[in-house]
């Protein structure tokens, strides 16, 4: 009879041992003693990944109450437009909740740039490279003169279709380079001993230049900028405090765009063959994607080549 | 009595078990400052004013009007020259020949049969030189000149040097240059050394290399024209007699060597007009801006030429062929050349 009731609570005891924590955690969690200051690095271009996972970083850092600061440490040469906006959009957000500071450890450059935008300070080392504002466009030129020219080889409902004009591309460039521009100007513009004509200008400057132009704020390694993100912190008093190192992008630099679903093999001098097994299936590619990139896009040795095997 | 020794221990279980988790939930809940910002909360900048419609949308410059050519006389005839290495085909040309013809003249392009440039040159009343990548022998340069002295009209286009992206099997990139220099020296004009480019927004065509011009005087050229916008601009280098008709907007650079100044795009010496792009002339650029007025201007400048030798039959020259012509392949022979004055004179004229 009493072995029954030991048996009972050590089940029980074990199943909330079990099942406690899940509760415990379930419940939004509560500030800890100290008040932590998060360090979220994006190492990488801004392609939709990474910066999907500094978003999700950026989300937990305004969730979590015991995070006061973020450390933005970056080093990206940019990506798409459509992704580095993202970058943009969620880093702004969070820094409208609490203090961020960019510690820029190698490039912030175009896409990478527009992400750390929004921040209160930018920190950079001599060799930080930052800058790059503009937007370019990966359409072959052959491209759109085969467009232009001939480009009733499939029939089509009205007569912008499937059609691409260089003038259209300019003025979608346009737009998109206002759009940064602005941004740049809007966060930046009261530092900035720049004018807005020779921001659009898209050149990068190294960390020295860079502080006495306004595209940073001070010359300094990750330790100062998390001491200036807890400076600026109401919450955070002196240096107690914490540091939370969150996450870190995947490095991906010499990125060649590949549409998605296409099976790709890397072969000699960087070339990326897009392998087509089956010749039956129409394929469509992205005419133009448009890029806020710190580069150039890659010369005939560095193509990627559709191949047929 | 076996139901009471399962219920009674199961009862335990079930209220140990409540008591600890009912407890954790209440500890958790309890617990100061456990509860997190709403992720739901209206975040202020989050639809930026910089991205709203009417920071970013740029006014798209209305593509509308009409060529209109105004000429004195009628049935004047324009030679294109394709001997030269021209950087210019048949089609680019269409809209042109389309206005000239509903005013009553001709284009031709090219010289008619085995005639040489400067040989067929005094029967038209007016010359269009777009783009020559090669350069003009001294007799071409001496048939030009001559031509120009005795009432015919002249209009260079030319471009910037510039990387051409040539396709094919395989693609590969060239220089390509305006190669006319020696013979428009003579007007006391070349073609400058770089492009242009403008990044301020109200001074380019929504890009920093469709620069837009303006008149910096009167005359038949700039008459009822505001703002032109050259795609690919470079500048015109002028000294002599050689009269500036538009120069590049304010702030205007050179894309290598960024020194802003004063930058003529047109220049008019008399009977020849140089223009700094040809571009605009294309499909896409025609009736962009101004263009389409400047466009029927330079036209018109054309036809009012008087060719110095109208009856000039060059067919009978047994020259050298079109000079070399090896732009393309849609060049010589021009279509059927109803000359105005059908009398064939046998002797070539003698320039």
């Amino acid at each position: 009879m009493t072995a029954s009731y030991v048996i009972a609570v050590t089940l029980a005891l074990v199943i909330a041992a079990i099942f406690a924590p899940v509760i415990w955690n379930g419940v939004p969690s509560g500030g800890d003693d100290d008040p932590s200051v998060a360090v979220i690095t994006l190492r990488g271009g801004t392609t939709d990944a990474n910066v999907n996972a500094v978003k999700q970083d950026l989300r937990e850092a305004r969730t979590n109450e015991s995070i006061e600061a973020v450390v933005l440490r970056v080093d990206s040469p940019g990506g798409p437009v459509d992704s580095s906006e993202e970058f943009y959009l969620a880093v702004n957000r969070t820094a409208s909740e609490m203090p961020v500071v960019a510690y820029v450890e190698g490039t912030a450059a175009s896409g990478g740039y527009y992400g750390i935008v929004p921040a209160d300070e930018i920190v950079v080392k001599p060799s930080s490279n930052v800058g790059s504002i503009g937007v370019i466009v990966q359409a072959p030129l052959s491209l759109i003169e085969q467009v232009e020219q001939q480009g009733e080889t499939f029939v089509r409902s009205g007569p912008d279709k499937a059609q691409i004009s260089k003038d259209g591309l300019r003025e979608d460039i346009e737009v998109l380079q206002r759009s940064f521009v602005g941004t740049v100007m809007r966060h930046r513009g009261e530092q900035l001993t720049l004018s807005r004509e020779e921001v659009a200008n898209g050149n990068t400057y190294l960390g020295a230049q860079a502080t006495q132009n306004g595209f940073a704020d001070r010359i300094g390694d990750t330790e100062l900028a998390i001491e200036r993100a807890a400076a600026l912190s109401d919450d955070i008093e002196g240096d107690g405090y914490d540091v939370v190192y969150q996450g870190s992008g995947g490095a991906e630099f010499n990125v060649i765009i590949v549409p998605a679903g296409a099976e790709t093999v890397q072969g000699a001098n960087n070339v990326t063959y897009l392998v087509h097994p089956d010749d039956s299936e129409t394929t469509f590619r992205e005419p133009v994607k448009y890029y806020a990139v710190w580069g150039i896009p890659a010369d005939d040795n560095n193509a990627t080549v559709i191949r047929n095997d | 009595m076996t139901e009471g020794r399962i219920v009674k221990p199961l009862a335990v279980f079930i209220v140990v078990l409540v008591a600890i988790l009912g407890g954790t939930f209440l500890l958790a809940v309890v617990n100061p400052g456990s509860s997190g910002p709403p992720d739901g909360q209206s975040i202020d900048g989050q639809s930026p004013s910089q991205y709203q419609p009417d920071a970013v949308n740029a006014p798209v410059d209305p593509e509308e009007g009409q060529i209109s050519v105004d000429a004195e006389a009628r049935g004047q005839r324009i030679l294109v020259d394709t001997s030269h290495g021209n950087q210019v085909s048949e089609s680019e040309l269409e809209p042109i020949i389309e206005a000239v013809f509903e005013a009553g003249h001709t284009v031709e392009y090219g010289t008619a049969g085995t005639a040489s440039f400067a040989d067929s040159l005094g029967q038209y009343d007016g010359v269009l030189i777009v783009q020559p990548l090669g350069s003009y022998s001294e007799e071409e340069r001496d048939a030009l000149q001559e031509y120009t002295d005795d009432g015919g009209r002249v209009v260079v286009l030319a471009e910037p040097t510039q990387t051409r992206l040539s396709t094919g099997f395989t693609q590969s990139t060239t220089t390509v240059s305006f190669g006319a220099n020696n013979a428009t020296e003579r007007y006391g004009v070349r073609m400058g050394s770089e492009q242009l480019y403008n990044v301020d927004d109200a001074a380019n065509d929504n890009n920093f290399k469709a620069i837009y011009a303006s008149p910096s005087g009167d005359g038949e050229l700039t008459d009822g024209v505001e703002t032109i916008t050259f795609d690919t601009a470079g500048y015109a280098v002028v000294n002599g007699d050689a009269e500036t008709k538009f120069t590049a907007a304010d702030g205007t650079r050179t894309l290598e060597t960024r020194r802003t100044g004063t930058y003529a795009t047109v220049v008019r010496n008399d009977n020849m007009v140089f223009v700094t792009d040809s571009t605009f002339i294309r499909s896409s650029e025609i009736y962009d801006a101004d263009n389409e007025v400047f466009i029927g201007n330079l036209l018109s400048f054309l036809l009012d030429g008087e060719a110095p030798d109208p009856g000039g039959a060059a067919s009978t020259d047994p020259g050298f062929g079109a000079g070399g012509d090896t732009s393309t392949p849609a060049g010589t022979p021009a279509e059927s050349t109803p000359s105005p004055t059908p009398t064939p004179a046998p002797t070539p004229s003698g320039s």
